[in-house]
């Protein structure tokens, strides 16, 4: 790359416009005369070029070698639709190349089009796709929250619930240790020497025990029993 | 250490007059080094010099580090996963920065009274793009963000938000497109395209993992809707808290609102046209089917 008439004015970072002036053979293509008339409105003064030099492409051949398409002898490559488009491309009319035989025929044609309906789909549908997904997910998502959102309500109970059954549990303990102390207490002093809990003495005076309980209980129920039934009559001849 | 049992002043005197530290005055902490054990010169250094006996051992044949005797090594029964799986898939976008923009227009590689395009850049030798290596394009990165200060009309692949900001804000138009690995290959190298003596193909359309992205306004997509990509800039100029140029009242408007077509490679070149150099000429199809099959 070359640098000609570089001409620095005042800061090289100003805002006006850098004017390249293109290569040769990218030249020919472009129209020089519509580039510079955008120019013109840019002062002149600041003028600053690069000039590329590009690989020459080596395309001037006077005799552009045509393949005998009917000899045998010409490998197969040089009859093929693409080796006659790479011929026109680099040696233009000169090659001798149809240039309607440059596009694809209409059979494939057929097939490029049915290549892009199966894999390139419209704007329209990939579009209508990436809402169905996103809608799907964001139906999900809100099935879950939803199923948390419910549980989540539920935990405050739950909480006191296993906090009850905790408190009850830990009461029921406390009462069996209170009992089989007492049981034990009684069990020494009425066999006068520390029993073990496990074996069949102890075991009988606890059913003792529990008999000697039941029939105090009973006698209990039937006392009340009397009691309520001789008080309510009493009652029923009082309030007469 | 003590200063006060040194003699006289405190220890930063001392220091202050003693000479520059260089390699001379430097020397490892004891215990750091230790002497490498290797061949010496004969007696229990000779003989076999630390080969061992025969084999590749000896006759330094051994085989690459990692390889296990003929077994699949352990680096590859291992698979990748997730950071690196699928790598050698994804798209990937070399980042471009604000500053290698400005560099190349303030030498004059770039003219910003055309619109850029990868071809500009290409062309200017700013970019070096590889479509094979799964390179869709470019991204533009704001380092330089800062000290940007050209009018533009630019078109990448992906850009950050910043550096959307920096360009809009002097006066600029960026848009971000997307060019299928064939159209890029293309747009990189046009030259060596039109001497293959095919017609121009039409630019498909991004995958339905890409076309969020080039249909939203934020981004500059080249598929969003214009009037949601104006009010994208108005609010791109608020949130960084510069004003928006008017770019209507531009001379150079006309350049700056040129935009391509979804299906367009080039600027002025239509898919199923034929660019002959030798000739210097442009062929077109007239063909109805093949009209039909490159206008859609």
């Amino acid at each position: 790359m070359s640098l000609k008439r570089l001409s620095w004015h005042g800061s090289p970072r100003s805002s006006n416009m850098a004017a390249s002036i293109l290569s040769r053979r990218t030249a020919v293509l472009f129209d020089i005369t519509k580039l510079n008339s955008q120019i013109n409105f840019l002062p002149a003064v600041v003028q600053q070029i690069a000039n590329y030099n590009p690989r020459p492409l080596w395309l001037n051949i006077k005799n552009p070698y045509i393949p005998d398409k009917s000899n045998e002898k010409t490998p197969d490559w040089q009859k093929t639709d693409k080796y006659d488009r790479k011929r026109f491309g680099r040696y233009g009319q000169a090659s001798g190349v149809d240039p309607a035989q440059l596009w694809p025929s209409h059979a494939q044609l057929e097939e490029m089009i049915g290549e892009e309906r199966e894999w390139h789909p419209p704007l329209q549908v990939m579009l209508g796709n990436i809402a169905a997904k996103e809608k799907e997910r964001t139906a999900k998502r809100m099935e879950r929250e939803k199923i948390i959102a419910a549980n989540m309500a539920k935990m405050p109970k739950m909480i006191a619930d296993w906090k009850k059954q905790k408190q009850e549990t830990k009461q029921k303990q406390k009462e069996e240790k209170v009992k089989r102390e007492r049981l034990l207490a009684e069990a020494t002093e009425r066999f006068g020497h520390a029993v073990d809990p496990r074996s069949a003495k102890f075991k009988e005076m606890v059913a003792e025990i529990e008999k000697e309980e039941k029939k105090k209980r009973k006698l209990l129920k039937r006392k009340k029993r009397e009691d309520d039934a001789g008080l309510s009559p009493a009652a029923a001849e009082s309030s007469q | 250490m003590s200063a006060n049992k040194i003699t006289g002043g405190k220890t930063i005197d001392i220091v202050k007059n003693l000479p520059r530290i260089n390699l001379a005055n430097l020397r490892p902490n004891p215990g750091a080094t230790k002497n490498e054990t290797h061949r010496g010169h004969g007696m229990h250094g000779g003989n076999k010099s630390g080969r061992g006996h025969k084999g590749e051992r000896q006759r330094g044949n051994r085989p690459r580090l990692g390889f296990e005797g003929g077994q699949t090594p352990f680096y590859l029964v291992i698979p990748k996963y997730g950071y690196n799986a699928n790598h050698s898939r994804r798209p990937q976008y070399p980042p471009f920065s604000l500053r290698k923009l400005q560099y190349l227009i303030d030498l004059g590689r770039i003219d910003t009274t055309q619109p850029i395009d990868l071809t500009q850049l290409v062309n200017s030798r700013g970019v070096a793009i590889q479509p094979l290596k799964r390179d869709y394009g470019i991204q533009l990165v704001d380092e330089g963000a800062d000290i940007f200060c050209a009018k533009v009309n630019l078109e990448v692949q992906v850009a950050s938000e910043k550096a959307i900001a920096a360009i809009e804000r002097n006066g600029g138009v960026i848009t971000t497109s997307f060019y299928d690995p064939r159209s890029l290959q293309v747009l990189i190298k046009p030259v060596p395209f039109f001497i293959s003596g095919q017609p121009i193909p039409k630019r498909m359309l991004p995958g339905e993992d890409l076309l969020p992205y080039y249909t939203d306004a934020n981004h500059r997509g080249y598929l969003a809707d214009q009037d949601q990509v104006q009010a994208a800039r108005l609010a791109l100029a608020k949130k960084y808290g510069y004003s928006l140029p008017d770019i209507t009242k531009d001379e150079l408007f006309d350049m700056l609102a040129q935009r391509k077509d979804p299906r367009q490679i080039f600027f002025g070149l239509s898919p199923g046209w034929v660019v002959n150099m030798e000739d210097k000429k442009i062929l077109k199809p007239t063909d109805e089917k093949v009209l039909q099959y490159y206008g859609s």
